[in-house]
């Protein structure tokens, strides 16, 4: 159907002008080889177009990792704290006023401690609670230390508890997470010295001695329940982990499952994002599909209890996780 | 009709060249090429639902990424690069024609206008990304992998231009080229259609374009608007994205009924029943367009009255293109219509037509709607939309064109069969979803629960795509066998329906 | 300008308004029946999340990937996401309400049968979609 050469005009109007065989073939020849110059190109970088996730993911984490792992060695300390707001409601603040005793508390921890917040909303709007190592803003809440959400505050009257646990020295801040609150006070201080005793928070010099694991990503046949190597009330069901500190340890995992899953090594189970030790094999970003695998090698760091898992959202959470104890 | 100035051109010249004829084949040819591209896109994804992948079998695609970038790119493909454009083709081939003028406005922008597309489409086809052509965020933000997002992004920045700067062409075109003796009264539905579906063009696209700016930057990172982490909100996004694609379905729609006041007239040797009808419809609906968009959105969370504001909106388009329906069997009553391929279409066409605006006033309904968002129904609603109306007009146009652009004329029968198999096979493929649907499966999903009912129809929906596959292959090859082989056509009435009443500018119905 | 009388086409417009209109008034009386929560329905938070759903009752229980209620009781659902978008569906329940990151969205029913549901995710939201479902158990009242 492309252009036209001279026939035989048979009409008394105008010359029509219709196209021969040859040139339709050679349009249909231009087609084909555009489509298989592109379908080259294509298959041939098939991994690259979808490898790389955008560039606010990064900046997103990356307030999640500034964050360091922490392994609850140290003791517990209790916090209460209550939202309190001003009668023109134009500041606000834990526990306190501005100028009165006990206003937003600094909290003073060492590395490996534990903190308990008990939090109540003592006032007569919405908040909630978090933990962060930003110094300002409401991102980069660290899982676990989370009581409500932005999306899900806590009412006049309703309370809640969390935990945080210091894994580096330097200042943390507790703040109310809606957004605006912090700026207008509601944020106090958490003061982290460095860890207490013994060897409990130093990681060992490496020792020589090598490990080699296998854990392979099983999943149950109604996709709800995930886990490693086997799964619950089978042998071998996400297997302990247990080596001494500086020792070097080598995991091989497969996916012998018919999803996506990465794998690494946290102190936090339920925090995906801060995987120690350099550890990981694929992310979220850029999974396992069924049938890869992968293997790392790392040293293992200060004794303590941590944990591999998975690295999929929600992957630990529905089973994929074991223990990894350092002695 | 005047097909060519000179004799043998070379193909550069073409491909160069400004004149409309040139640009309207130059997009009818990408479009048919897409068309049959998308389409082979959705027989995958049709074969890959055949069967529940139980136990690992009945699975053709390897993993759901694959499944979802396949379907992504289907449906972009056939809307951005297969509607729109045929709609262009057709536009710029007969409108100046219609308008008795020498070529469009400004003939080197409507060159530029079409040369945007087959780079967006090398963006959009080479990165083939993964979140659907709706793009919706957070998920497109912080979920969907690049490069193949942001090349999306930038394919479909190109293609609003392309589509912004054919609109300006066609406005100018028909309102201030048109021949001083030709009142606006006189213009041909073709060219009014044009006219409307260009206005809705100009208005809606910008926000779109708008959106996907806003989109790009929150993919980068500097700028929060629809990522809550960042304080902004997604339903922004809905709204933006549907204030335009709420009247893009217009646009879509709008010149596929103007070929279709084409056609029946003609074939049924009769003129339209009602001209001031039709244009008054026309602009009813172009304005109505924009007053139902977040029915989209019924179930984000919206307040009572917000939604009952919208679905207001949606019903009041009902009765603009019940008009057109009333036209077009008016104009056939006592007609002598003549069944020829493209008459075939458009009566299919029309058939389809009241079925998907049927299906759709249950989903405007509020709490019907709570049934059938984002299930199948919803996708065979929408796809008896832009198979069964507008892929119909589009496709019975390209057979009455066939003669005029060619100088042959087709194989009646294969048409024939063409178009039989297609009913079939659409109707086998829609209304089989929209029961689906009502079972309650979801849309976008590479597999399913192997609940029998689902599989049964699933299989179902996969055979009538097999069969629409098939009369495409036939008429693949029907098009190019007879555009360089086909019987020679007779120019001054291709398909034997007497009378001088094949022109559009020459007329001579008694009521122009 | 047509010669034709057209008094058909009137009357045809006529119906399909009036029909319009009465689709329209049925829909608006339903949803508005629909909408309103009836008091003490039981709050259960739900939250969405590629690739699963998690459940917290009143009570502080807590289940991942299924749901417990009991026959003939009202249930309110605040459904919330951590990433993005997904619908809570209960299709068998008519229970459809997009999980919006950064909101809270709402919706009740109140199951009337002993049985087995499916829950399933209504809004495209990447690799496994297509399994975020889960299962509601309307079980007998336990007291």
């Amino acid at each position: 159907m492309s252009d036209k050469t001279e026939h035989t005009a048979n009409e008394s109007k105008q010359q029509v002008y219709r196209t021969t065989p040859e040139r339709t073939g050679k349009m249909m020849i231009i087609m084909l080889g555009i489509c298989i110059v592109g379908a080259i190109v294509f298959f041939s970088l098939w991994d690259y177009w979808i490898a790389t996730p955008a560039p606010v993911v990064a900046m997103m984490a990356g307030e999640a990792e500034h964050a360091a792992s922490a392994a609850a060695t140290g003791k517990t300390i209790t916090q209460d704290l209550t939202f309190i707001e001003s009668s023109d409601f134009r500041t606000l603040a834990f526990n306190a006023l501005p100028n009165e005793a006990g206003h937003n508390p600094t909290i003073q921890m060492n590395v490996g401690d534990t903190v308990v917040f008990n939090v109540d909303n003592g006032g007569i709007s919405f908040h909630s609670f978090g933990v962060t190592k930003a110094d300002e803003g409401f991102a980069g809440i660290i899982p676990g230390s989370e009581i409500g959400a932005a999306s899900n505050p806590l009412k006049p009257g309703e309370g809640g508890s969390s935990e945080f646990v210091a894994g580096e020295e330097g200042t943390y801040y507790y703040i109310c997470t809606v957004p605006g609150h912090r700026e207008q006070g509601m944020v106090g201080e958490i003061i982290i010295g460095p860890a207490q005793g013994g060897s409990s928070g130093i990681a060992a010099a490496p020792t020589g001695v090598s490990h080699e694991f296998t854990l392979n990503f099983v999943e149950s046949s109604d996709f709800r329940t995930l886990a490693f190597n086997a799964l619950p009330d089978e042998d071998d069901h996400n297997p302990e982990i247990r080596v001494n500190s500086g020792d070097e340890v080598t995991i091989t995992v497969a996916n012998m499952g018919k999803s996506f899953h990465s794998f690494g090594v946290v102190s936090n189970p339920e925090d995906f994002n801060s995987v120690i030790w350099d550890s990981a094999i694929a992310a979220m970003a850029s999974p396992l599909k069924p049938g890869e695998g992968g293997s790392t090698t790392f040293v293992a760091g200060a004794p303590g209890t941590y944990y591999y898992i998975c690295t999929i959202p929600g992957h630990a959470l529905q089973g994929m996780q074991g223990s990894f104890i350092v002695e | 009709m005047v097909l060519e100035f000179q004799k043998p051109r070379p193909i550069w010249q073409i491909m160069f060249s400004t004149h409309h004829t040139d640009i309207g084949l130059l997009y009818l040819i990408s479009s048919l090429a897409f068309l049959f591209l998308g389409g082979s896109l959705a027989l995958a994804i049709r074969a890959e639902l055949f069967f529940p992948n139980i136990e690992g079998t009945g699975q053709i695609i390897a993993d759901s990424m694959t499944f979802n970038r396949i379907f992504t790119v289907h449906g972009t493909t056939l809307i951005f690069l297969f509607i729109i454009p045929f709609a262009s083709a057709v536009g710029n081939y007969f409108v100046p024609i219609m308008v008795r003028y020498k070529d469009m406005a400004y003939p080197k922008l409507n060159a530029i206008a079409f040369w945007m597309i087959p780079p967006a489409a090398v963006l959009v086809w080479l990165g083939f990304a993964d979140f659907t052509w709706y793009a919706q965020p957070p998920y497109s933000i912080i979920s969907a992998p690049g490069p193949a997002a942001d090349m999306w992004i930038f394919g479909l920045k190109i293609l609003g231009i392309s589509s912004v700067l054919g609109a300006i062409n066609f406005v100018v075109t028909i309102l201030k080229c048109k021949h001083p003796d030709m009142s606006i009264g006189q213009v041909p539905l073709l060219a009014w259609s044009f006219l409307v579906t260009s206005c809705i063009i100009i208005v809606a696209i910008p926000t779109f374009a708008a959106a996907l700016l806003m989109l790009l930057t929150d993919r980068l990172g500097i700028s929060g608007f629809f990522n809550p982490a960042m304080g902004g909100d997604p339903i922004a996004y809905s709204h933006l994205f549907w204030f335009t694609f709420h009247p893009e379905v217009y646009v879509l729609v709008l010149p596929a009924i103007g070929m279709m006041y084409e056609i029946i007239p003609r074939f049924s040797r009769k003129p339209i029943y009602s001209y001031n009808s039709g244009i008054f419809a026309f602009v009813l609906l172009a304005i109505v367009a924009f007053s139902s968009w977040a029915h989209h959105m019924f179930a984000t969370g919206m307040s009572f009255t917000e939604k009952t504001v919208f679905m207001v909106g949606t019903l009041a388009a009902v009765p603009a293109s019940a008009m057109h329906v009333f036209n077009f069997i008016a104009t056939m009553w006592n007609g002598r219509i003549k069944f020829a391929t493209p008459m075939m279409w458009a009566v299919g066409g029309i058939a389809l037509f009241f079925a998907a605006g049927a299906g759709g006033v249950v989903n405007s309904a509020m709490p019907l709607d709570f049934s059938t968002h984002d299930s199948y129904w919803v996708v065979g609603h929408f796809h008896l939309f832009v198979m069964g109306t507008i892929a119909f007009a589009s496709i019975g146009f390209v057979y009455y064109m066939f003669p005029y652009v060619t100088g042959r004329m087709y194989n009646e029968t294969a048409g024939k069969a063409h178009f039989v198999l297609s009913f079939v096979g659409t109707v086998l493929v829609f209304f089989t979803q929209h029961v689906l649907g009502l079972f309650g499966m979801p849309r976008r999903v590479f597999d399913y629960p192997p609940i029998p009912e689902w599989i049964a129809m699933n299989q179902i929906a996969s055979v009538g795509a097999m069969i629409i596959g098939t009369s495409m292959v036939i008429f693949l090859i029907n098009m190019i066998y007879s555009s360089a082989k086909g019987e020679l056509a007779n120019i001054e009435d291709p398909f034997g329906l007497g009378g001088k009443y094949y022109y559009p500018f020459e007329a001579k119905n008694p009521h122009h | 300008m047509s010669g034709h009388s057209n008094w058909p086409e009137w009357i045809y417009i006529a119906v399909v308004v009036a029909l319009m209109a009465w689709v329209g008034a049925e829909a608006w009386n339903a949803e508005r029946l629909v909408e309103h929560v009836p008091e003490g329905a039981e709050v259960i938070k739900v939250t969405a999340q590629q690739w699963f759903w998690t459940f917290e009752h009143e009570d502080g229980t807590k289940e991942i990937g299924e749901l417990h209620v009991e026959v003939g009781k009202a249930y309110k659902f605040e459904i919330e996401s951590k990433d993005v978008i997904h619908s809570f569906n209960i299709h068998d329940y008519v229970v459809l309400m997009d999980a919006v990151p950064g909101r809270v969205n709402t919706v009740w029913f109140a199951p009337t049968d002993v049985g087995e549901h499916a829950i399933q995710c209504r809004e495209y939201c990447g690799l496994l979609h297509y399994n975020m479902r889960g299962t509601l158990y309307v079980e007998e009242p336990s007291s």
